[in-house]
Formats: C-alpha cells, structure tokens, sequence
C-alpha cells in the first residue's frame, strides 16, 4: 500500500512539473504581455519605456529561460510578485484561497447534506410521485445557469427582502466587533453564495445518487438479503448505500478537487473574494506568478484527490486492494 | 488562527442559516440591507467601483481605480480642476516665465528651464514630518533608478534635478531637461516620505523591484506618514475594499465625510443591486457601462428613487481608425466618403439619447484647444449623396447588388472592434446599415480586447477600420497618436498609437513645435493648424466623445465629476453628506 501510495505521489509530481512548463509555455503564447498592458492605457510611454520594462519583467528573454527562472525561485519558496496587484503572491493568495476553500466546502457540504439524502428516498421509490418530484427539482437544480440564480437571489434576499448582504465576504470593521460578531457576518454574506453554488450540486449530486442507488438496489445479494429478513434500514445503509459509494466517491474526489480552483461566476456575482475570480483575471491579465500558483494548485488538487478516491474505493469495496 | 476559527464556524453557520432560512422568513427586517456595513454609521459613504486596483505606492500605481483613490490620499504640486485649468496644491503658486518664477536658461547650447516651486509651509505627511523639496528629490532618484518599474518614466526624468533652498527647504528649485510649455504640468510627479522609504530603497534599490516588493505601501499601507491627502488609508483589503478616515494633519479643511470606503464589485450587472440593498450608497465613474446608466436613469425617474444619474463630457474619444495601408483606404475620397456618409448626429440620438456628443476631431470640447470653426478646420457635415459622389469620383460604381465595384473588386472594408463591448457593437450594426445604403459592404470581426489590443492594434494587423477610444487630457500634444515616429513597428517595439500609420511631415513639424511654444496663443494656432491636417487627410473617423457616468445620492453635495484623467476625488473634501439620511 505504502508503495502504491509513494509511486503515485512521484507520478503526480512529475505531471505537476510537465503540466506546469506546458501551461507557462502556452501563457506565453498569449497575445499581450504586461507591458502590452501599459501601454494600450498609457500612450504616452515611450520606446525606450517599453524596452527597459520588458527586460525588468525578464519579458526579453525565452520562455525555457523564464520559467527556469520561475521554478528556481519556487523552490526556494519565493511564490514571486504579482504584476496586476503589486504585492507577494503569498499575501495576496493565501486569504482568497482561504475565502474560496470555505465557501466551497460549505456548499459542498451542505450540498452533500441535502443531496444524499433525497437520493437515496427518490431511489428508493421509484416511479412515484415522490420520485418525479425530486427529479423535477434535481433538473431544474442542474439546469438553472448560476450567474441568473446569484442575481435573482441578490434581488430577491438583499433588495426586496433586505434580510443578506447583496455581496462582499466581510462587513467593513466587522472583525474589530468580537469573534462571535465576526463568525456570525461571515457567515451572514456565505449564505447567498453558498445557496447559488450549491443548488446546481444538489441537482448533480441527487441524479448520481439515485442512479447509484438504483444499481445497486437490484443486485442478487439486495435480494437475498430481504429474503433473509434483514432490517430495512441494514439492507438500505450496509448493503446497498455501500456499494453506491464506489461512484459517488469519484464525483465527490473531482468536486474537492475543485474546491481550490474556485466559483468564477459565483464570486464575481457577490464580489466574493476568492481564487477563482483571482485566476481568471490574473490570465487575462497576463500576471503569470499569480496565474501560474493557481494552476499548481488546482493541478495537484485533481491528482491528490484522484489518488484519495483510489484508496477510498479500497475502503468501500474490500475487493480492491493495492500492490 | 483565530480568523481560521471564525472562517470554519461561519461557514457552519451560514449552513445552519440555509438550512433554518425558512423558518427565518419572518425574522426581523432589522437585519436589514444596510446593516451589512458596520453599525451605526452616520456619516459615511460607501463608493461602489467595478474596477480592480494595486497596491497604492504612486511611483508604481498604473491602474485608473488606484489613480482615484490615491487622490483622497496623496497630494502633488499642481493638478487639474474639473474645467480644464490647473492649480497648485501642495505648492504656493504655480511657477510661469511671466512672473519669473521659471526661466529658460541656456546649458552647453541646450535650452532647459529652472522653475521655483514653493511647498506650502503647512503641508506635511500624516505622521506630522513636513514635506519638502527632499520628498521631491527622494522620488525622482528612485523613479529613475532601472531596477524599480515605473510606468512612463519621463513624467519623472524630465526633471533633471531638484535643488532645495539652504534656508528654506520647502523652497525648491527644479531643473528641466528640456524647454517646454507645459513643464510646471506635473500632476503625477507625487513626492515620497523620504523618512520612511529611503531605508528600504537604500536597502533593496539593487534587486529586481526590490523597491516597490518591500516599499511600506506594500508591506505596510496603513503606516502613519504615507500620505499628506484630506484622508488616509485605514484598511485595505486588495480585490474587495479601501477605508479612508480623515488626516488630521492634512493642509487643507478638514473634510466633512467621517469615512469613505471604496468597495469593489466586480460585475457591473450587480452594481446597481448593491446600491437598491444599501451595500453601497453611490457608483463611482469607474462602475456603470454606459447603457447600464442610461437604464437605471430611467428606473430612478419612474420610481422616484432618491439618486441623481451623472453624465460627463469626457475627452474620451471614441473613433475608428483607419488603416491607411489598405489599398483602398489610400485613396482620400474613400475616407472622406467614408466620414461624409457618416450621421454622426443621428447615432448619438439613436444610441445614445442626445448624452454622448458628437465628435468632429480628436479635441474635446473640454479642452481649451477645441474648435469648430471651418476656416480653421474642414468639417464633414452628413451628406448620402455628396458621400455618394465622392465615391462615384473615386471609381467605384454602384452595382446591381447594392454594393459599389471598382475592377470588378466590390467595396468591402473590415471592421474591427472589441469584443463583448455591447455599445461598441451597437455602433458597428448602425454603421454597417448606414454604409450598406452608400454601397459599401462592412464585414465585421470582432475580438476580446486583449487580443484586439495586444496583438491586432499593436502590430496594425487590422484590415481597414477598428473603433476604440483614445485617453489624454487637456491641452496634450497628439504626438503618440499623430506623429510618423509614432507608428508602431517592430523596430521600436510596437510602441505608439499611430496605429493609422498616418504620415504627414508637414503636421510631425507641427507636433514637434508644439511642445517648444511658450505663447500660449501661437500654441493654440499650431493646435488648430494640426487639426486642419488631421481633418484634411482623414486619417480617422471620428465618433464621438463619451460621458462619465456616475450615480450619486441625492444628499450628496459638491460633487463633480471631472471628465479626465485626473479624477473628481481630487476634491473629496469639499464634498458633504448634507442632511443625508443614513443607517
């Protein structure tokens, strides 16, 4: 198993580094650089402002040589400067990955709460009214597109009903008011998010779990079970729930996976501050050491997370062993 | 720790919350929209903004939403009031030849000009060290040393040194590396507390951006003595928000507003939302697009909100430029056709309710060098038919499918825009359907600005027409857009926005003049005399000049936008929450 474990965390590492010089490569392919930048909003910068700048960024030289450069000062634990914001990439990304981190993992969670759950009840009456109920709202869930959900629910719970803040992560002073007035504000502005993330992932997480459900519920040993006498609850949670979990393990590692890559649209509709509107702008922006961070991370996100539903299936299924 | 604690128990409270929201349907009202902000505030004003900005060391500051905050917090010698005209603010007077405060003075044949600038006696940094020339000095040296990146290095260099008065050290003597005009037309030449930055300059000026990645502004943005501005920063949170508290030690009146917090929300579509909940209570110039403004003009007409919707002139010059290497654009009755056939009145009603104007030539009625006179300036009044002629003179005759043909080669131009630019887009369908009607076929191609501006017009790889905007203030000479060493090209690294490739040696004289012309009246002729050319050879189609658009509360008072670069902050202390009826 520990060999398993080790041979997969060296593969990862290595496709962290290829994956990593082939989305710095492409990043320079980009059309516009930085100084690009400067100049369209500044006409007045000169020839002589354009050559001394691009040598400054290193923008004169290869892209092996920049991302040498790159690597070199990660290693050493310099995550480098962001060109967009002017400051360390640490200082700026370690709060918004925090803010993106909690509020993906809330609607994941809470997600998980509500979806499971009505999954396994709509899987277990099929056919009924019940279950095209569930159904109905599970489409509706995956097919509502989130941007139109984020403004509607600013519409309707912070204008018409001023119950929620209409956007931000934080009232302005709040963490000055007393930890419980602080935890109480946060939590007051994830709320709109977190509904507008998580309705699409119940939808999602409702159809898999119910279709899982389903497949298992019709196998031989279900059967033989209930012939045996076997409580209800035992069939439904030792048995059949069990042998769902091998692809709900799957979609669940690749929605963790993601937790560190952020909700573009989320954030951007509630002025959330979080990583994934930081990427997006930083590669438009051209701000490689901000963009290239986020990539590292969402890449070895995905790879770790594949790793940790391999050794869960292991877990769920005692078939499945490592060597 | 701690805030990692409060961050996992929010995020369980915020599912506690959702899971319990309906029963919460009928909770108290109290927890209204605009108890969002801190409690209790009754004299403050939350600015909603759509755009992002940096870190707010004025050396390295590049973006326009930093530009307008920096403004509540740091002063410079002069700056630009809302009708064109200059004033001193950190300094006495501004320096002129006329009362011989500036003179030109010969140095090995080379002519430069020494000015006195004199710092008011009671301007200082907020930590209560007074400013002098040695701020002044202090960012000059590091404004040009190569290892730190400021922007456009010559607002700086110009300046070649700076001498303080033995006796008197807010009395400064400026030496200019060249003789011109607008010397004393130094709004962005902001000083540096030299008590607190020269140690980290001397400390890391040898690194790479050393300077700026260690600068306090960086580390440190709320430390005491950065700024000398009506306000200073007390919170800065970048990618969400700014708080400004009033500066005690500030030189002028102190201002009337307790708190200014600049939030940003990064999607214009919720903007107005934000401001309906009370998250914010006004919309900056740098929010709202221009239909977006226009639409919620109407809303707050038909409901009576209490918010009062602004339109600006602005010297924003929206045009489409012409590539003068396409072999049909070379022909000048081709362009002028092309302008002649234009109705430039009937889109600004059309697209714009009357709120945008209607440009004639690159100089916006703001300035003091506008003119519409024709004996100064060839005008190009809508005319189909006399468009229509131009063209039949140029050779291309109208042909049975609507279209114009000339060598059996039918009159078909590109025209290019940025893409997901809604009122750009809407200009480019009028105009396809006002050149159809003259024979012309537009095809358009349209693509996302960064590849439009980073590749497209940087390398002039458009095939006949591409409408953007151009950006200057007042009283600018046109050089980077007008002058033939201004064409970008690869030996000067794409750099300049002759992207017209507009050629005339006649107007590079001109251009070059321009800035050695001390009377201010021969200077205005020499302006004129540039637009005669540029009206002439019709190098561009000129659109239209755009409007600033801002939402205030009506309680707001002695607000004013400018319409230029250098923004309506630069007088926030002058503005007042008159009977404002706030949370």
């Amino acid at each position: 198993m520990s060999t398993y474990i080790l041979r997969r965390l060296i593969q990862t590492c290595i496709v962290i580094v290829i994956l990593s010089y082939v989305c710095f490569y492409l990043m320079t392919l980009m059309p516009g650089d930085p100084v690009d930048m400067m100049i369209s909003s500044n006409p007045k910068i000169t020839a002589a402002d354009v050559t001394r700048l691009r040598s400054l960024y290193g923008l004169d030289q290869p892209a092996y040589v920049r991302y040498g450069h790159w690597v070199s000062d990660i290693v050493k634990g310099d995550l480098g400067y962001s060109r967009t914001y002017r400051v360390p990439v640490t200082e700026l990304i370690g709060p918004r990955l925090t803010s993106t981190f909690i509020l993906s993992l809330t609607a994941l969670g809470f997600s998980l709460l509500i979806a499971i759950p009505l999954g396994i009840f709509s899987a277990l009456r099929p056919g009924t009214k019940t279950d095209y109920i569930v159904n109905f709202f599970s489409f509706a869930g995956i097919s509502i597109p989130s941007f139109w959900l984020g403004i509607v629910c600013i519409i309707v719970f912070a204008v018409w009903l001023p119950l929620l803040p209409a956007g931000g992560t934080q009232t302005v002073g709040a963490q000055n008011m007393g930890f419980w007035a602080d935890v109480l504000d946060r939590a007051k502005y994830l709320v709109l998010p977190v509904l507008s993330l998580s309705l699409q992932q119940i939808g999602r997480f409702v159809r898999f779990t119910r279709s899982a459900m389903l497949e298992a519920l019709r196998h031989d040993f279900i059967r033989t079970a209930k012939a045996k006498g076997l409580p209800r609850q035992v069939i439904i949670w030792r048995h059949a729930f069990r042998n769902a979990l091998i692809p709900l393990i799957t979609i669940l590692a690749l929605s963790i996976s993601s937790v560190f890559s952020g909700a573009i649209i989320t954030e951007t509709v509630f002025a959330y501050q979080g990583v994934g509107k930081l990427t997006y702008d930083s590669i438009v922006g051209n701000d490689f050491n901000v963009a290239m961070v986020s990539f590292i991370i969402s890449v070895a996100m995905v790879l770790l997370m594949n790793l940790v539903a391999d050794l869960l299936y292991g877990v769920a299924d005692p078939r499945i062993s490592y060597k | 720790m701690k805030k990692q604690i409060s961050a996992v128990l929010s995020a369980l409270l915020a599912v506690a919350m959702l899971t319990q929201c309906t029963k919460n349907e009928t909770a108290s009202t109290e927890t209204s929209a605009a108890a969002d902000r801190a409690p209790a505030a009754k004299n403050d004003l939350v600015i909603g903004i759509s755009q992002e900005f940096e870190n707010m060391n004025p050396l390295i500051m590049t973006m326009s939403a930093t530009s307008y905050m920096y403004r509540m917090v740091g002063r410079t010698l002069v700056t630009m009031d809302a009708n064109g005209k200059w004033y001193p603010q950190l300094a006495k007077a501004i320096p002129s030849l006329e009362n011989g405060t500036a003179k030109i003075v010969d140095v090995g044949g080379k002519k430069k000009i020494v000015a006195t600038w004199e710092i008011l006696p009671n301007a200082q940094w907020n930590d209560g060290t007074p400013i002098t020339c040695a701020d002044f000095a202090f960012a000059l040296k590091v404004a040009a040393a190569p290892t730190v990146s400021v922007g456009e290095k010559e607002t700086f260099t110009q300046v070649e040194k700076i001498d303080a008065d033995p006796a008197n050290p807010k009395k400064c003597t400026f030496t200019y590396e060249k003789a011109k005009w607008d010397f004393y037309a130094l709004a962005q030449f902001y000083p540096l507390p030299k008590h607190l930055e020269e140690s980290v300059f001397n400390k890391y000026s040898k690194q790479k951006e050393g300077y700026e990645k260690n600068s306090n502004y960086t580390k440190n943005p709320t430390m005491k003595g950065l700024y000398n501005g009506p306000y200073v920063i007390s919170e800065v949170k970048l990618g969400d928000h700014v708080t400004f508290t009033p500066n005690a030690k500030f030189y002028g009146p102190q201002p009337k507003i307790q708190k200014i917090i600049v939030k940003l929300i990064p999607n214009t579509g919720t903007l107005e939302a934000n401001l309906r909940s009370g998250t914010i209570d006004m919309i900056s110039t740098l929010g709202l697009s221009f239909d977006e403004a226009l639409s919620f003009e109407k809303k707050v007409k038909a409901e009576h909100l209490p918010y009062v919707v602004t339109f600006t002139p602005s010297i924003t010059y929206e045009h489409i430029d012409l590539n003068l290497e396409n072999p049909i654009l070379k022909d000048l009755r081709v362009r002028k056709a092309l302008l002649t056939g234009l109705n430039r009145q009937d889109l600004m009603k059309a697209l714009f309710e009357g709120k945008q104007e209607a440009a004639l030539h690159s100089i916006s009625p703001k300035d003091p060098w506008y003119t519409e006179d024709p004996k100064k300036i060839t005008l190009y009044p809508y005319s189909k038919r006399a468009a229509g002629k131009l063209l039949d003179e140029a050779g291309w005759k109208m042909g049975a499918d609507g279209y114009r043909v000339k060598d059996g080669k039918k009159l078909s131009l590109q025209f290019m825009t940025t893409a997901g630019n809604k009122t750009r887009e809407l200009v480019q369908v009028y105009l396809q359907d006002q050149y159809k009607q003259l024979g012309i076929e537009i095809v358009t191609k349209n693509e996302p600005a960064r590849v439009f501006f980073g590749e497209t017009m940087k390398k002039r790889k458009y095939g006949a027409m591409a409408m953007y905007a151009w950006v200057s203030s007042p009283e600018n000479n046109p050089r980077s857009t007008f002058h033939t060493s201004s064409i970008p090209t690869e030996k000067n690294g794409w750099s300049g926005q002759n992207n017209m490739a507009w050629s005339n040696p006649e107007n590079d004289k001109l251009l070059d003049a321009l800035d050695l012309e001390f009377d201010a009246k021969k200077r205005v002729e020499l302006a004129h005399k540039i637009l005669k050319h540029y009206t002439d050879d019709v190098p561009v189609l000129p659109l239209y000049y755009r409007s600033d658009v801002s939402v205030v509360p009506t309680y707001l008072k002695n607000y004013r936008p400018t319409g230029h670069q250098f923004a309506e902050t630069n007088d926030v202390e002058k503005w007042e929450l008159a009977g404002a009826k706030l949370n």
